[in-house]
């Protein structure tokens, strides 16, 4: 993504996460219950009850992209965390211990909120998190869906909704407001809506808009779903790459081919990789990644639905239906060829990514390639190692064609 | 000393899948591997088939890492890298239990790799002191009893689940018992028996190991005399597994003895018993399960591990504990530091090391046990 082609938008978003984070400020201020919450979560509930949310991942993967995570993550390995661990939990307990706070200091909790849909990490750290700061730890429980969806499942984590519930009230003093539970859900259907939607014109050929455009504007899906700002936002967004469809202008200046992309960016190395895959002409179109906000509420059964949603997210499937989903999102953008990121940080999006590259090559004929580094530490990146995966897949890419 | 049945167990240990191939062969049954260690076995018993514990085997791990990536933990890799290398061609089945990232991924890429008739999951809730945890947990056994009985071909009896109960209620407490043997007297039974005893506990029929264990421990107590020699340096041991079994080599070589630990092969294993009376036999396993100690799974608010571990190294006199942890273990490594802490302000030395299955520098292991056994038992028999 070159300077001259940055989104008008990008300039709200810097605006409304600002906005965010002095909300987060001023929360302490007003005596507003700041809970610390995981990117997979009913977040819904949170901003229903006037808790405000605040997401250390989102902490983690900023001090990533400025590159100083290494530099955060030695506060941490001090204290005998190996630099093996989750590079987003290196950053928040590295910041915990660090005398200088490179992206500003991470948000003190009053209570801890982790949904293991995504991963054994966060809860683990969230734990870690709640002893440090000495807060209550609540984990939403997700078991991991074996085949197809199932009510034990969902059910459990029903129950487990309501448990919340009744947690919130505590916390809050005052009774659940279903109500505006149901607003906050119909903005989370709308925000998720627009976010599709702008993903979605990545299958055009060529395409305005591509995955690494979705990572600079994915915060506000993340953080703020279920909020009017962020369905504003997307709206502008939304307008904005329409625009530029009438315009013609595109992501890249010559595409030929769209790659899928698994999962997460390197964040110190997006502008690198946007780059690389560009002057190959290739835009990466799609990742199973930036589609993870992708729910859709059903207001009449606001828990089940909220189940439903969390539960069933990618990284919580099986190995063939995880295989499946990522089929069809080659069929949907018509894939030239795929590029598998085994992320160091990331045991759930990485391991079975060796496996399923060969199985996605025979099933499908396309050109693919795994690559290791990790999302947050550049201790971990090798340009020549990555060049030396990456240049024969584009010269497969070209020849293919 | 030479005991009989100790040999025998020694024997079982070295070569853990001659016992259930020698078994199959008798009774035409299924053999049904578990990763450790929270699988209720029972079921698997109650079902007629033989539970086989998965815990290091031959296999090199490079025969896994077109499979697996070389960060995820040795414990599974060296797993996929036995089935891959025909290792566990006698398994009919396999139920993993799920208690961090690695084990959560490594059945999909066990099944396209290496699949099985019978492939199943163990998905323990993570949280345990909330309502829902129990309701959850009952209709999880409810699913894999279930699939059990639908592979047998017939329903799981409660009577047969019941029996299976009071069959490892007593193993357990034999383990148990010779566990406490060993505490008292390090002479009687040494760390390295005690560990392989255990180890071949989870590779051998239960009912001849319940004979074995009832011989192995009436010979012990008939034997017990007053203690000789130096006084024994008191260890609990913290982490995930014993591995590697020189580790013990070396406490026992340097008048080191284990009185209490945490592991998945270790006091883990043998330390719950399913209430054998009163409620349905599915709901004591429920009970069991939810009353475990908190482990690196997950922790348990209102008692939390580390002061689990503090208060089990108290009351067992332990002068030091050692923190055995699996390279690339991350629930282990997000523990350390809390758990280190609190060890720290009851004034308990100890030490952390950090193995592989399969890939660890013995003579550096060596000279760091013997050196911390220095440290805390002021006095050392090296």
């Amino acid at each position: 993504m070159s300077e001259k082609k940055t989104f008008k938008t990008a300039a709200r978003m810097k605006e409304i996460m600002q906005e965010y984070y002095a909300k987060g400020a001023a929360a302490k201020e007003k005596r507003i219950p700041v809970a610390w919450v995981t990117a997979i979560f009913p977040v819904e509930l949170l901003y229903a009850a006037g808790i405000f949310p605040y997401y250390p991942e989102n902490f983690g993967a900023l001090a990533s992209a400025r590159k100083v995570a290494d530099k955060l993550s030695r506060y941490a390995e001090a204290k005998g965390y190996a630099h093996d661990l989750c590079g987003y939990a290196r950053c928040g307990i590295g910041d915990a211990y660090a005398e200088e706070h490179p992206v500003g200091e991470i948000l003190k909790p009053d209570v801890t909120f982790c949904c293991n849909t995504q991963c054994g990490s966060l809860s683990k750290w969230f734990e870690v998190a709640s002893r440090f700061y000495n807060v209550p730890y609540f984990l939403l429980d997700a078991p991991q869906i074996l085949d197809q969806p199932e009510e034990l499942a969902t059910g459990y984590y029903v129950d487990q909704l309501k448990e919340m519930i009744a947690f919130l009230e505590e916390i809050t003093g005052k009774p659940f407001d279903y109500d505006r539970l149901l607003e906050v859900l119909h903005l989370s259907n709308e925000t998720c809506r627009l976010w599709n939607e702008i993903l979605d014109t990545a299958a055009m050929k060529p395409a305005p808009f591509g995955f690494f455009d979705a990572c600079f504007h994915m915060a506000p899906i993340v953080t703020m779903r279920g909020t009017r700002e962020a369905v504003e936002y997307y709206q502008a967004l939304k307008e904005e790459v329409d625009e530029r469809i009438k315009e013609g202008k595109y992501a890249i200046p010559n595409e030929r081919f769209k790659i899928y992309f698994d999962h997460i960016p390197l964040w110190p190395k997006l502008r690198w990789f946007s780059e690389l895959f560009a002057s190959h002409n290739s835009l990466v179109a799609v990742s199973q990644y930036t589609h993870s906000w992708a729910y859709s509420f059903d207001l009449e059964r606001p828990l089940e639905s909220l189940a439903e949603n969390y539960t069933e997210e990618f990284v919580n499937r099986s190995f063939e239906h995880r295989l499946q989903l990522k089929m069809n999102f080659f069929r949907k953008y018509g894939v030239d060829g795929f590029v598998l990121f085994s992320n160091r940080s990331c045991k759930p999006t990485s391991l079975g990514l060796y496996d399923k590259r060969s199985v996605l090559s025979e099933r499908t004929g396309l050109p693919g390639v795994v690559f290791d580094a990790d999302m947050s530490d550049l201790r971990f990146f090798s340009e020549a190692q990555i060049l030396a995966r990456l240049e024969p897949f584009f010269e497969q890419l070209a020849s293919s064609q | 000393m030479s005991i009989e049945v100790l040999e025998v167990l020694k024997k079982t240990f070295a070569d853990p899948g001659r016992q259930v191939k020698e078994w199959k062969q008798d009774t035409g049954g299924k053999a049904i591997g578990f990763l450790l260690t929270e699988v209720p076995e029972e079921l698997i018993h109650a079902a007629g088939f033989f539970p086989f514990g998965i815990c290091g085997g031959r296999a090199r791990l490079e025969q896994a890492e077109a499979h697996l990536q070389s960060w995820a933990c040795s414990y599974v890799r060296k797993g996929l890298a036995m089935a891959i290398n025909g290792e566990l061609d006698f398994l009919d089945g396999i139920i993993v239990p799920l208690t961090c990232d690695s084990t959560r991924l490594l059945p999909g890429i066990w099944k396209h790799n290496k699949p099985l008739p019978y492939m199943d999951s163990y998905r323990l809730p993570k949280q345990v002191e909330r309502p829902s945890a129990k309701k959850y947990l009952f209709k999880e056994l409810e699913r894999i009893k279930y699939n059990l009985s639908a592979y047998r071909g017939k329903e799981i009896t409660d009577e047969e689940l019941k029996q299976s109960i009071r069959l490892y209620n007593s193993n357990r407490g034999l383990l148990r018992k010779l566990y406490n043997i060993h505490e008292h007297n390090p002479e009687a039974i040494s760390n390295k028996d005690l560990y392989t005893v255990l180890g071949a506990s989870m590779v051998i029929e239960r009912e001849k190991l319940n004979r074995y264990l009832s011989e192995l421990v009436a010979t012990l107590e008939e034997q017990t005399k007053p203690p000789a020699g130096k006084k024994k340096t008191k260890l609990y041991i913290s982490g995930t597994f014993i591995n590697p079994p020189e580790v013990l080599d070396y406490l026992d070589e340097s008048g080191g003895t284990v009185v209490g630990d945490d592991l998945k092969n270790g006091y883990r294993y043998i330390q719950d018993d399913v209430e054998e009376a009163g409620i349905s036999p599915l709901e004591s396993l429920v009970n069991r399960q939810l009353k475990k100690k908190p482990f690196a799974g997950y922790d348990v608010p209102s008692a939390p591990r580390r002061y689990n571990l503090v208060k089990a190294s108290q009351q067992k006199k332990a002068q030091g504990v050692l923190f055995l942890h699996l390279k690339y273990c991350e629930p282990e490594n997000y523990d350390y530091y809390d758990n280190l802490q609190a060890l720290e302000q009851a004034g308990i030395p100890s030490m952390r090391i950090e193995t592989e299955f399969g890939d660890t520098s013995l003579g550096q292991l060596q000279t760091r046990i013997h050196a911390f056994m220095e440290m805390v038992g002021g006095e050392s028999n090296v």
